[in-house]
């Protein structure tokens, strides 16, 4: 939100900004107007500063290098990095427009401490919030912060790092929506929900590999955290503005390799700045199977459902689909019948979904509904710059 | 199957990137990569890098054995927490270690407009 204050005497509007300085490094990162006019008696002083835009991403499947993030960051432009020159196992990313921070830095017991305590990292007692809620609250408002580093490989907290604020700060990690402050300061929220089949399938290809891991021992470390996630990560979902959920398929019976998915985009009804995307008709209830006379798709097909739903007591509005694409057309196809994508062009979610068709789930739900929240996001974003620019144009006529 | 190089390959060349895991037992799997090398072709096998690779099975037992006493306390969970932290830096270590293991892909995505590196989308 930008901040205008009007002044009745001369005032130079003074924030203790020290990202001003990467302003004159030639990071356009940050834009800051200063408008300082005095005609007569009245002086009228507008400070516009671009408040960044802050998104929260609750997942639990580690920091940073997930495939949501990496759909995400395209949608934007530009490849997300690891910060250069820093410490290598920094969990931060950045691109020209966006910054992903890992809520991980802001655990305040490592390793050992959580073992002598007894907690997991899942546990808020593991984590610093009001470290968190202090940061993400500078951040956006313009101020560059000293962000703690959690490493994963050595469990311990290392040396801060510099983030400079961007854009775009994403954050992401296993609470982003857990404390009220930080929840009020999101722009938007996503919670990825990955059911117990599904994590269970993804988690046996993920360390069947693993020397020393075993079917069992991969069941015990998911049945072990299950009381802590779900009683403080799960309820985060009912706060997120998008949740994705992830289940298996009701096309094969009996199947658990988890290859192909049921996956549900739930999109709250009444947020700011985003229209959820629906097929055909807003507000009714359809089932649709694009696989026909026109369309052939090989087995077990896909299955497409749209409706609205209660959620946790909120109005959502939700698109189902389940199966896989197998081919370019198919995705075309069903691309071209959903609307509300926030697209730039015609077939925008099938380019992006083909820029990255290496990455995990691109053939079928997660990948789809993946790169259609960055598109909104990046459609919110949009809209909060015009708003910015119209309101300090208007201010600016004063 | 121990990381072998052919005839030819200059001994005891050993790329930075690339990391020699010990004899793999039964059961274990990993990527075989065809690293290009100067007089000849090194096969070297790209698994979890050892140290952490035996931090997971090290977690595992100790997991194992902490649960044996009380299944339902705090100490058990947090300990296969640890279990699931260090399996997925060892995924994600993978990851990286494929993502590195091109000399050429590393080249290309910081000078993307050499002209080794140019491509053309039609």
């Amino acid at each position: 939100m930008a901040s205008c204050t009007i002044h009745t005497a001369p005032y130079s509007c003074s924030i203790s900004r020290p990202a001003a300085k990467a302003f004159s490094l030639g990071f356009h990162q940050r834009h800051q107007q200063l408008i300082f006019f005095s005609s007569g008696r009245r002086s009228a002083v507008v400070c516009s500063a671009e408040k960044t835009v802050v998104i929260g991403l609750a997942a639990d499947s580690g920091c940073g290098k997930s495939t949501f993030m990496r759909r995400l960051t395209s949608v934007f432009g530009g490849a997300a990095e690891p910060p250069r020159g820093g410490n290598p196992d920094s969990n931060t990313l950045i691109s020209d427009t966006t910054t992903v921070i890992c809520l991980d830095d802001y655990h305040s017991l490592d390793r050992t401490g959580r073992k002598e305590k007894g907690v997991t990292a899942l546990d808020p007692r593991a984590n610093d919030f009001d470290l968190m809620y202090e940061q993400v609250k500078a951040i956006k408002d313009g101020v560059a912060v000293e962000k703690p580093i959690y490493n994963h490989v050595t469990g311990l907290l290392d040396p801060p790092e510099l983030i400079k604020p961007p854009k775009i700060l994403v954050i992401e990690g296993l609470h982003p929506m857990y404390d009220s402050r930080v929840r009020d300061l999101l722009d938007f929220s996503i919670y990825l929900d990955i059911s117990n089949e599904v994590k269970f399938a993804w988690k046996i290809q993920r360390d069947m590999a693993e020397r020393g891991h075993s079917l069992e021992s991969i069941k015990a470390s998911i049945e072990a955290r299950k009381p802590d996630f779900d009683a403080y990560i799960d309820p985060q979902k009912q706060y997120a503005d998008a949740v994705i959920e992830v289940l298996p398929t009701q096309l094969i019976p009996d199947d658990d390799e988890g290859k192909v998915l049921r996956v549900r985009l739930i999109m709250k009804e009444g947020v700011k700045r985003f229209a959820p995307i629906y097929l055909f008709d807003e507000g009714s209830t359809i089932s649709w199977i694009p696989c026909g006379r026109k369309l052939t798709c090989s087995y077990p097909g896909i299955k497409f459902f749209y409706g609205p739903e209660t959620y946790f007591s909120n109005e959502v509005s939700v698109v189902e689909m389940d199966g896989k694409f197998d081919r370019l057309d198919e995705l075309i196809y069903v691309e071209s019948h959903l609307s509300n994508l926030s697209t730039k062009f015609y077939g925008e979610v099938t380019q992006q979904m083909l820029k990255h068709s290496d990455f995990p789930g691109s053939n079928n739900g997660t990948g789809l509904f993946q790169t259609i929240v960055g598109l909104k996001i990046r459609d919110l974003y949009e809209q909060i710059v015009a708003e910015r620019a119209a309101a300090s144009a208007a201010a600016a006529k004063v | 199957m121990a990381a072998t190089s052919f005839p030819g390959a200059v001994k005891g060349l050993v790329s930075a990137k690339a990391r020699l895991s010990e004899p793999l037992r039964g059961g274990s799997r990993s990527l075989l990569v065809l690293y290009p090398r100067r007089g000849g072709m090194a096969l070297v096998a790209s698994a979890t890098p050892l140290e952490l690779s035996e931090k997971v099975a090290e977690s595992i037992k100790n997991a194992e054995e902490t649960c044996a006493g009380d299944a339902a306390s705090g100490e058990c969970a947090a300990a296969w927490d640890e279990v699931e932290e260090l399996s997925a830096a060892a995924s994600h270590a993978r990851d990286k270690l494929k993502a590195n293991s091109d000399p050429l892909d590393n080249y290309c995505n910081d000078n993307p407009e050499t002209d080794e590196c140019r491509t053309y989308d039609d």
